[in-house]
């Protein structure tokens, strides 16, 4: 292709289009999913393929699968209160050294960090039965950050791959 | 496609739960209302055979911690069965695998009733 258009009367050859910024840089995949559970088992079979085709080692798809399912479950639930009437996006991303996904809701704020940190004891005694999902993603993944930005909830899950 | 179907049956006075299918925030409404029919007939000695479980969410998990009290206060135990890799790797990250009795299978869990021995101290 280039060679072809440095023959056509000495014009400057047309500069390659700019690299996107890594920071700006699109998903590689972006749901849209409708606030109903129905939809979380779809949601855990796509995180799963993903973390596969991302390389990860058998088993690891599995548990990356469960952290985001424990996301969305957060979402429908908690920042959308059950209603079914909404919708969130699930943002995939692959990159040379991690894997990403973002779970972006514009309901209501939860801060997780107001969340009871998980005690198994008084889970027994107190019959406490809140905040395993939160648990649950931290002790799978890399990275679980909670963000409030431009009224949307985004909550990221990272995971390396080394 | 049935998402999770419990079926149960009793042997004795032990109640046999058969989750098939996965347990998440969509299905676990069916696997608690399973376990409460148990407890309303004064069943508080249950073991959960896992074989057909693919997957389970901390919903899952919660149901179970929800009963959990009034079956050991009622000097019972909910044991768990045959579970497969997944889901007992789910219990391990959580810690669970100390707070309730896992057995190979079916058979060895309704033994450990029958032997008499008590829930995790």
């Amino acid at each position: 292709m280039s060679a072809a258009r440095g023959q056509t009367g000495g014009r400057r050859e047309r500069a390659a289009p700019p690299r996107r910024p890594a920071a700006a840089a699109r998903p590689d995949l972006a749901l849209v999913v409708p606030s109903e559970t129905h939809f979380l088992v779809l949601i855990k079979e796509l995180t799963k393929r993903m973390a596969e085709a991302a390389g990860f080692a058998a088993g690891v798809p599995d548990r990356v699968a469960l952290a985001v399912d424990e996301a969305a479950t957060n979402v429908i639930e908690h920042a959308y209160h059950g209603a079914t009437d909404r919708t969130f996006e699930v943002r995939y991303e692959n990159r040379d050294g991690t894997f990403q996904v973002e779970v972006v809701d514009t309901g209501a704020m939860v801060d997780p960090r107001a969340m009871p940190r998980v005690d198994l004891d008084r889970y027994v005694t107190e019959r406490r039965t809140g905040g395993l999902g939160v648990h649950l993603m931290e002790k799978i993944m890399d990275s679980v950050t909670f963000q409030r930005s431009a009224r949307r909830n985004v909550c990221r899950l990272v995971k390396r791959k080394d | 496609m049935s998402e999770l179907n419990v079926e149960t049956r009793e042997v004795g006075e032990i109640t046999l739960l058969y989750p098939r299918g996965f347990i998440n925030a969509h299905t676990v409404r069916h696997f608690e209302d399973e376990i409460r029919k148990a407890l309303n007939t004064k069943h508080f000695k249950l073991v959960v055979n896992c074989e057909g479980l693919t997957y389970i969410a901390s919903a899952g998990l919660g149901a179970m911690m929800g009963a959990i009290e009034e079956i050991r206060g009622n000097g019972g135990d909910l044991r768990l069965a045959a579970l497969n890799e997944t889901v007992r790797n789910i219990f391990e990250i959580l810690g669970f695998h100390h707070l309730y009795r896992i057995f190979p299978s079916e058979v060895e869990a309704i033994r450990s009733f029958r032997d008499g021995e008590g829930a995790p101290s």
